[in-house]
Formats: structure tokens, sequence, C-alpha cells
């Protein structure tokens, strides 16, 4: 019969398990990151910040969109700055990595 | 994002995002790290964030937010793009199939652009009103409609021509939105051709109206002419009320063209073709009450709230596919102005611009000057102002013509022809530059105008000084050589450096006036306003007083040097009358300060000592600009406590001032019957000292009244209003 580990230890467990994904997260600070939003658009800049609630501010931020509303369609891109992405619109996330970095995202 | 479990992969990896043919860089991937951040976010305590070491939540607070309607210009609302909305049949050409509703609703477009240029005027960005319009945008659509792709390509021509007289005036940072074309366009050569359009539209659709009109017989030789539409009852009305529209716009659009011709030379042209606008603008008023005839009104607001006379709302228009221009935020949201308002509007335009071609053009600094002062009286908006400025001021020449040297020299009466060197007089190019600003600066808005003339004071004060240094200098060395060889360049600089301190008091009188225009004075400070009014009037008195005397000195001398000479005596006339004008406000000024000053030490006024400020702080608040250009030279403030706080109600000079002021108001309005604006003014000045001595006589008799101030009868200068408490 396997033991539990006692909950000290599990407390200690999943504390070193927060870090290593906040860890992970700040490793990709000033990555190039691409997100996606619900009305089709795409946000392609630095990842500058993030807080507890998923909202994320980019910097040096391109906007590209579509410029018809059917798909496939040509798309145009803009120049935004610094922007924040509230969580609620977001669809996808994705940054920009090596082939040999991908695994260390698992 | 939704939280994930502790035993849940981290991470996923995929190659592209969806639907994205944006590619990532040489030999990398789009990892997806949606799964990480949501795990990082459960671990998040409330307020940690996950930022670098250069963040900064200052900086931050400025970043757009997506989705935010009045930070993202990006948002979607109707359509994608214009070409969407062209594809969607936003904007059909022709704009109905049924040729009545077509007409209808071609009057409104053209209503209704009517409406969003007089709001860009107002203000506002061409690309969230004229150019909201996607006939207007795309005009290549609309090839196959003369009469809507001409109206539409004559509207571009104006937008173009208005842009070029503010950008070229240079009036525009009042009005930051307003010239700023974002990339709209503009095609110089195809918009030129529109006028041309027109006319052939314009000669069509008379000849339609003439055969409305004709009788049945000549009807039948008429009867190869298409009808605009297909009920015979409504053609002639459809017919007249687009015939205004289009002539009203031609006509608009040769107006500004000949305004902007150099010298003042379409002045004559221009005017002819302002009274046509107007005549237009008054046959589309007429032509409101055909056009929604048919429409169901739903309360007379919506009628007069709506932004076409037929109350309809027009085709076409959708201010936000043009959002993206002002990115990286969209600008806000405005309320175009109704159509009756946007009427008005024109109409008092085309009378701001019809004073402009009216006047004579004289090379006259005092006539400029006057004309530009009571010019601004009708608070004229951009436009009219932006033509005026450039009227005024070409190739840095008073229109276009005369030096600003020969200008100033003909207010002394002194001929600068023969002395040709002085134009490159290094002082006398800095007075030429001084003089461009000060015409530039009279003709912009109000409060521009005035914070822009305290700034120049100290530049036309030290400029005073220097120039003072040097002719001082000049004319040390120069005096054994200057009658031998008849050069009397020296004395023109003289004569100009002394001009030059009756110029700096004109400048300085128009900063403190000017603060009554902008309500910046309280009750309690206007007994230091009216000191410091009396002071810079009576120096400016003096000098211009000055200026008399070597005008008649030169003048004097002339004649008895050629005895055909005939003297200007209309100039004399006129500066005497100016000097009798000024003394009788120096009165009215003086009167005021002491009256004031006497009803503050008795209790009856407002004092300027507030629980805040001062009132020496207040002084220096309100006339720190005039004392750094040394106006006066000596300790203002100083001077104005001992000179008020011992004045008394009692005090009998109290009672001359202001008869003086009525005295000599009396005499001078003889010489203003030609001049209707002036004689009125007068008037006001001898009404505001009459009422001010009745009012003393009450204050001696009874304290207990109150006492307020009125500008009823002077903008400037303070009737007091008794009343019993």
């Amino acid at each position: 019969m396997q033991r539990e580990a006692p909950p000290l230890l599990h407390r200690l467990l999943k504390s070193q398990i927060q870090i290593l994904y906040i860890a992970r997260v700040r490793k990709l600070l000033f990555r190039q990151m691409l997100v996606g939003i619900k009305d089709g658009r795409f946000f392609l800049g630095n990842f500058h910040c993030l807080d507890k609630q998923g909202n994320i501010i980019l910097q040096d931020t391109l906007e590209y969109r579509s410029i018809r509303r059917s798909s496939p369609s040509p798309t145009e891109q803009c120049y935004l700055g610094m922007i924040l992405i509230p969580s609620s619109c977001m669809t996808s996330c994705h940054v920009d990595c090596s082939i040999e970095e991908q695994l260390s995202l698992i | 994002m939704q939280p994930l479990k502790l035993d849940e992969e981290s991470s996923s990896i995929q190659h592209k995002p969806q639907n994205c043919a944006i590619s990532s860089g040489d030999n990398s991937v789009w990892a997806d790290v949606s799964p990480l951040l949501s795990a990082a976010c459960t671990d998040l305590h409330e307020g940690e964030l996950i930022n670098g070491d250069n963040f900064n939540l200052f900086a931050a607070m400025s970043a757009l937010e997506i989705m935010d309607p009045k930070m993202d210009s990006g948002m979607v609302s109707t359509f994608y793009s214009i070409d969407e909305a062209v594809e969607n049949g936003f904007a059909p050409v022709p704009v109905s199939a049924d040729s009545t509703v077509d007409v209808q609703s071609t009057i409104d477009i053209m209503d209704h652009l009517l409406v969003c240029e007089a709001t860009w005027h107002m203000g506002h960005s061409l690309a969230q009103t004229v150019f909201s319009c996607i006939y207007v945008l795309r005009p290549e659509m609309t090839s196959s409609q003369a009469l809507l792709h001409s109206y539409c390509r004559v509207i571009r021509a104006t937008c173009r021509a208005v842009v070029s007289v503010v950008s070229d005036a240079r009036t525009n940072e009042e009005e930051d939105l307003f010239t700023m074309t974002y990339g709209l366009p503009f095609n110089e050569d195809e918009d030129a051709k529109g006028l041309l359009l027109l006319n052939a539209v314009e000669e069509t659709i008379c000849r339609q109206l003439r055969a409305c009109k004709a009788t049945s017989s000549k009807k039948r030789l008429m009867e190869d002419l298409e009808p605009l539409q297909t009920n015979p009852q409504l053609e002639e009305s459809f017919c007249k009320a687009l015939l205004c529209r289009i002539r009203f716009r031609k006509h608009f659009l040769h107006a500004l063209n000949c305004m902007r011709r150099p010298q003042g030379r379409g002045l004559e042209l221009a005017r002819k073709h302002i009274a046509y606008c107007i005549s237009e603008l008054d046959s589309v008023l007429e032509s409101a009450e055909f056009l929604r005839s048919d429409v169901v009104e739903n309360g007379n607001t919506e009628i007069e709230e709506s932004t076409t006379a037929s109350g309809r709302s027009p085709i076409g228009f959708d201010p936000t596919l043009n959002k993206r221009l002002s990115a990286p935020t969209p600008p806000r949201a405005i309320k175009l102005l109704s159509w009756k308002k946007a009427i008005d509007y024109y109409v008092k335009l085309l009378h701001n611009l019809d004073q402009i071609c009216v006047f004579p053009l004289e090379p006259d600094l005092d006539a400029v000057l006057q004309f530009v002062i009571r010019f601004q009286k009708s608070r004229p908006d951009l436009v009219a102002r932006a033509h005026l400025q450039l009227l005024l001021v070409q190739d840095g020449k008073l229109y276009g013509c005369d030096t600003f040297l020969t200008i100033c020299a003909r207010a002394l009466a002194l001929d600068v022809t023969k002395h040709h060197g002085l134009h490159n007089n290094e002082y006398i190019l800095q007075l030429n530059q001084l003089m461009i600003n000060l015409l530039k600066i009279l003709c912009a808005n109000t409060p521009w105008q005035r914070r822009k003339l305290g700034k120049i004071l100290n530049d036309w004060s030290v400029f005073n000084v220097q120039m003072g240094i040097s002719v001082a200098h000049m004319m040390q060395q120069d005096t054994s050589r200057t009658s031998k060889n008849g050069d009397k360049s020296l004395l023109i600089l003289n004569h100009i450096y002394g001009w030059l301190e009756e110029q700096i008091n004109w400048v300085a009188l128009r900063f403190l006036m000017l603060g009554f225009d902008l309500d910046l004075y309280s009750l309690s400070e206007y007994c230091m306003v009216y000191w410091y009014m009396y002071i810079i009037l009576w120096k400016l008195a003096e000098k211009a007083r000055f200026r008399v005397l070597i005008i008649v000195n030169t003048e004097e001398r002339k004649a008895k040097r050629n005895k055909e000479y005939s003297r200007d005596m209309v100039r004399e006339d006129r500066i005497s009358l100016w000097v009798l004008f000024l003394q009788c406000q120096t009165c009215l000024a003086q009167g005021l300060t002491v009256m004031i000053a006497a009803l503050r030490n008795e209790g009856m006024c407002l004092k300027s000592e507030g629980p805040f400020n001062t009132e020496n702080e207040k002084f220096v608040q309100h006339f720190e600009l005039l004392q750094k250009a040394s106006l006066p030279e000596y300790d203002a403030y100083e001077s104005f406590s001992e000179s008020t706080s011992h004045a008394r109600l009692d005090y009998l000079p109290v009672y001359e001032y202001f008869h003086d002021a009525q005295k000599i108001a009396k005499d001078i309005k003889v010489g203003y019957a030609n001049d209707p604006d002036k004689l009125a003014e007068v008037r006001g000045l001898e009404q505001v000292a009459e009422r001010n001595i009745v009012a003393v006589n009450l204050f001696c008799q009874d304290r207990s009244l109150k006492v307020s101030f009125e500008f009823t009868h002077h903008p400037y200068f303070a009737t007091a209003v008794v009343r019993r408490s």
C-alpha cells in the first residue's frame, strides 16, 4: 500500500512546482509572443508582464488583422507599441522558440 | 485561461497558431504556452506580477487596452475594411434603383457632407467627418453617376484648398486635428476636374428645370430630356433643391480660390461668389420644407438635430471605418453639428470672408491694426482667420506689396524710397520679423492671441533697448556727417526707435483688454487691472501724440521745401483723433481705478486679497509679463498701492476723470461720423462715463448701497450698477 506524502512534504513539493512554473514563465520575458484574440486579430510583441488574472502586456507590438471577415483574406499590420491584452479576450498564446528550447517548455 | 491541475502537462507544442500566416523566426517554431501561463497564474499571489527588471508600472499605465473601444482603434465595429463595406452594399451605386429615392438620398448625402465639412472646420478630424463618406473616399466608384461623382470631387478639392490655407497660415496648432489628412487621398488633378463636371451637371438640371416650367407645347420639344425622377409633380422641387446645393458648392470653391490670389487681387471676384453662396444657402434652407414633406416626424427634436434637410439618415457614411488612420489610439467619438447649425456656421463664415474682401488694403499700419481688432470682435473661426492672415502677410510684406519698413516709415510720414540700404539694416530686418509675428498673432483665436502677445512683449522690449543703444551710439558718431550727404537713414532709424515704444504699449493694452474677453479678471481685481490700463493708456497716448508732432513737423518742412507738396491731412486728422480716443479711455480707466479703490477702501466692494493669495501675489500673477518687459519701468505694485490706498468717494478728482472722458467722447463723435463701429464704441465710452458719474453721486449720498459692475455699454470699461441693500 502506497503511503501518502506527509502534508508538510506535499506543501513543499507543491511550492517547488509553483516556483518552477513561475520561473519558466519568467524565462519567457522579452521573448516574441503571439497572442490571438476573439475577433480574429493577432498581436506580436515582446512579452513584458503577466498578472494573476492572466492579463498580458506586450511591448513593441504589431497588430495583424484581416481586411475581410471571410477567410482566407489578406492581412494588414499596424504598429501599436505597448498594449495590454485582457485574458477574457485571448484565444491563443504562442512564444517564438527554437526546436530545442521547446522541450524545456514541456 | 483555465487553471490546470498539478499533474497535467504544463505546455504543449504546436508549430503555428491556427489560421495565422505569421511566421516565426528562422529555425524556430511557435510553441503554445497557454497552459504554462495558466499554471503560473494560479500560483501567483494577488497583486503579484511576472515582469522584468525594466518594468515600470507608471509606463505600463499608458499601454493600450485591447478591445476597449476608446483605446483600441483596430476593433472591428461594422466592417473590417472599406472594401468589405463596399462589397456588402454599404455604399450602393446608384444609391437606389428607384430614381425618386435616388435623388432624395443624393440630396441627403450632400446635406450630410455639408454638416461633416462644417464639423471639420470646428476642429475635428477629416477622417471622422468628410472622409467618413465612402463616396468621397472612393470617388472612382461613382464615376457612372455624374451628380454624386462631381459633387464628391468638388468637396475633396474644397477640403484640399482649406487644408492648404490653414497649413500655410500655420494657425492649425491651435486645433491639431484640422490639417491632418492621415494619408487620405487628395488627388489634385482628378479633383480639379470636378468643377467642370459639376458645371455640366448643373447645366443639365437647369434644362430639366426649364422643361418642368415650360408650357405643354414647349414640353413636346424638350421630351428628349431625361427627368431626374419618375414623379412629375416633384420634379421642379427636386431640381431646385439640387441646383442650390450644387451652386453653393461651386461658388464656395471659387470664393476660396479667389481669396488665395496674391496681393488681394481676387477679393472683388471673391465677394461676388460669396454673395452667390449666401443666396444659395437661403434657397437650401427653403428646400427643407419640401424635402421633409413625406417624412413622418417623430418629434421636433429629431428634425432639429438631424444632419439632413429631410431628417433622414444618409447612406454611405461610417466614421469608424477610418479610425485606424489615427492609430495607435482611436479618436474620441464626435458629435456632428445639426444641419441647421451647419448652415448657420457657413453663413457666419461667408460674412467673415466678405468682411475680409471689403477691406480696402490700405498700406497704413494703424488702419490694418484697427481692422484686425474689429474683425476679431465677431469671433471668426479658423478658416476665416487663416485667410485674413495670408492676405496681410505674404512673402514677408504687407499684402505682399510693401515692406514693413515702408509701412512703419509711412506711419511717421517718412519716405524711405531713397534709402535702399536701410532695408538690409539688421534692426530693420528684426523689426520686419516682429511685425510679421505680431500680425500673425493678432489673427489667432483669443486665448492663443493673449498668451502670445504676453510673450512677445519681452521680445519687443529687448529689441527696443538694443536698438536704442545702437542708434544712440550711431548718432554720437555721426552728428558731423548727417546733413552733408543728405543721408537721413540714421534719422529714420531714430524715429522708428521712438515709434517702437508706442507699439509696445499698444501690444500691452491689447493684452490687458483681452483679459476681459476671456473673463480672466474677478471683480476684486478690477482695481489693479484698470490701474494698469491707465498706466499703459497714458503712455500710449503720449507716444501717439509725439508721433503726431513728428508728422506735423515733417510735413511742414516738406511743404516749405516744395510748394506743390500736399500734406496728407487725412492721416494727421486720423492719428489726432486716435490720440483723443486714447485720452478718453485713459480718463475712464483712471476714473474706474479711483472709484473702485474708494469703494474697496470704504468696504463697499471686494478687496483684492483673498484667503489664498495676497494682493501683491495676484498683481504679479496677472502682470508678470508686462513687468518683465519693463512696463512700467518702476515698481508697479508699489505705485499701485500708493495711488489707491487713500482713495475716498469724496475725493473730487473722481468726478473730473469721468467728466473729462465724457467731454472728450462728445468731441470726437464728430470725427468718427463716417465710421459706424468706432462711433458706436465712442458712444459706449460716453455712456460708461455718464453712468459712473451718477453711480458715484449715489454712493456719496448713501454708503449702504450695493454695487456691481456690468459691461453693458463697453466690453472693457465697466459701468457701476447700484442697488439698495
